[in-house]
């Protein structure tokens, strides 16, 4: 997959602010840990991951059908080319949906409950991602509410993204 | 349509719950359940074995589940033996697995078994499992299990169509007292009527705990024989009619419309179209109701009711005893509970029991003739459909 020029010119976002410093999270054995593996060594799609350490969100987008995926992909899904290109992705959007997990959270996750997960419809590409809501409550939520993306550390070097309510 | 004609000949359910139990030892109850449950059936003339089992390897640390069941059950399989997953279908996978078999002359008896064991020393861990159906790359890290997604269904269901809590509650209550006519339900003899519902802890807003099936340990197995074969075992075979899936998407990005289940809409006319038969010609449906406003959707995708009118079909009683049709007599995944591979087995079992009238008054479809089984699996994302016609009809 080539890196080409992307989408919108964007700022970078700042990695998990102390306020918002990822509680520490146990080391768990890789069949109970829902992170994935990042690096070159374990995944085609590395890039992601790489990108999102310097605070962009992307995806693929196939250079010969122009397809925008999400997830991320190594092969397009409509025309089955190879040749994707990465591109960042608006970091603006509004809940389309949204719940809590307030019971049953996975393994290692127990003591971030209650948390808030909802649909983000992005704002400017047709997608619908779903993620973590950090910022308000759940109570405080509504749907339309806008959001920005960001991503944080997950520990042991590795990075994720989620979703953060505004004002 | 080709092939030759299937029946489901007899079949068995164990008491679902929290058992003090092992895998194995489900498969192995569910077996001696079985030979006593179908009298004529000879270990020796069952060619074929299909186990459904979602995640034996989460729940139980065990792979290669086929052979091990088959040891369990005393059996011998010689044609067809392998496990079928499909998460929250998984049972209904083994029986259209075995039905493709027989109705192509690979088989003439199979057994279809589903076995699941699911509540764990850690909880957390057995949620974990759960969060596997999910994207777990993508969806999973977000801490995405089914009921944050059914959540946020119902959460789009009642703005877009005004559905409310009390109407969700109807589908619960309903189920739950169905269950208590049936020894095997998780939930027998436990009653829950509405104003208790709505008083329920909440697990992710909107659900409450009653909105929503639990973690169980059960397991169920079918007999399924070619049509030459079905008069040897029973009066009252259920022939399989038709059947249909459908899937588009698995990540949750890609649902589109969290309460359109087009899924649905289109197994279930492939399923009945090949059966040659309406929607409204149906006597009793299982449909999967792993959440209160699942069953409400599912009345709108299969056509009971137009769309956004799940909520009031509830509310009327239209999917009681008495109403359109009976929907859920077994008690429904909300009352029986939920142990992924054994449930659409399970549910094959009642439409059996149904035809033969051999379940209690209080949940006996009146005569009942033609009958659908519905299970989604993951995130709505799979729709699974049979039709079934009592044999010995007029």
């Amino acid at each position: 997959m080539a890196e080409t020029p992307t989408v919108p010119e964007r700022k970078e976002m700042p990695l998990g602010t102390p306020e918002h410093a990822p509680k520490a999270r146990p080391k768990l054995p890789f069949l109970l840990d829902f992170f994935p593996l990042e690096t070159a060594d374990q995944t085609r799609l590395h890039r992601f991951y790489d990108r999102l350490r310097e605070g962009r969100l992307s995806t693929t987008r196939c250079r010969r059908d122009g397809n925008l995926h999400w997830p991320p992909r190594t092969a397009c899904p409509t025309c089955h080319s190879e040749e994707l290109d990465w591109v960042d992705l608006p970091e603006r959007g509004h809940l389309y949906a949204f719940s809590a997990v307030l019971a049953g959270a996975p393994f290692g996750m127990e003591g971030e409950v209650p948390f808030a997960v909802g649909l983000v419809d992005l704002v400017g590409a047709p997608l619908r991602l779903f993620g973590r809501i950090e910022g308000k409550s759940w109570t405080a939520l509504r749907i339309g509410e806008p959001v920005t993306s960001e991503s944080y550390e997950v520990g042991d070097g590795r990075v994720f993204y989620r979703f953060r309510t505004i004002g | 349509m080709s092939g030759r004609s299937v029946a489901i000949v007899g079949g068995v359910t164990t008491k679902f719950g929290v058992r003090p139990t092992t895998w194995s030892e489900l498969a192995q109850e569910v077996g001696a359940a079985l030979f006593r449950a179908v009298p004529e059936l000879r270990a020796g003339d069952v060619d074929s074995l299909f186990v459904g089992a979602a995640e034996p390897e989460r729940f139980a640390f065990q792979s290669h589940v086929a052979p091990l069941a088959a040891e369990q059950m005393g059996l011998a399989p010689h044609r067809i033996l392998q496990r079928t997953e499909l998460a929250c279908a998984s049972g209904q996978s083994a029986i259209r697995s075995a039905y493709a078999a027989i109705a192509s002359g690979l088989s003439e008896v199979a057994v279809a078994v589903g076995v699941e064991k699911m509540n764990l020393p850690s909880m957390a861990e057995a949620n974990s499992a759960m969060g596997c159906v999910m994207d777990r790359a993508w969806d999973g890290p977000h801490g995405a299990t089914a009921p944050p997604f059914f959540a946020m269904v119902a959460q789009r269901h009642m703005l877009e169509f005004g559905t409310t809590e009390e109407q969700l509650a109807a589908v619960s209550e309903k189920n739950h007292r169905f269950a208590n006519s049936n020894p095997t339900a998780q939930f027998h003899e436990k009653t829950f009527p509405r104003e208790k519902l709505l008083r329920l802890p909440v697990v992710a807003p909107p659900l409450r705990l009653g909105d929503c099936s639990s973690m169980t340990d059960g397991a169920a197995a079918v007999v399924l024989v070619s049509e030459d074969l079905a008069r040897m075992y029973t009066d009252t075979p259920a022939w399989i009619r038709g059947s249909g899936q459908y899937s588009d998407f698995h990540n949750l990005a890609n649902a589109g419309s969290l309460t359109e289940w087009k899924g649905l809409t289109r197994a279930s006319r492939e399923a009945l179209d090949r059966a040659g038969i309406g929607i409204r010609d149906l006597d009793l449906a299982e449909v999967h109701d792993c959440f209160t406003i699942s069953e409400v959707i599912e009345y709108e995708a299969l056509g009971l009711c137009g769309p956004g009118e799940g909520g009031r079909f509830a509310e009327d009683g239209r999917g009681d005893i008495g109403g359109d049709l009976v929907v859920n007599p077994r008690g429904g995944l909300l009352g029986c509970g939920h142990p992924l591979g054994a449930t659409g087995i399970a549910q094959a079992v009642e439409v059996f029991q149904q035809f033969s009238g051999s379940v209690p008054a209080a949940r006996q479809a009146p005569d009942p003739e033609w009958a659908l089984v519905h299970n989604l699996s993951g995130s709505a994302n799979v729709h699974s459909v049979m039709v079934y016609q009592r044999g010995g009809v007029a």
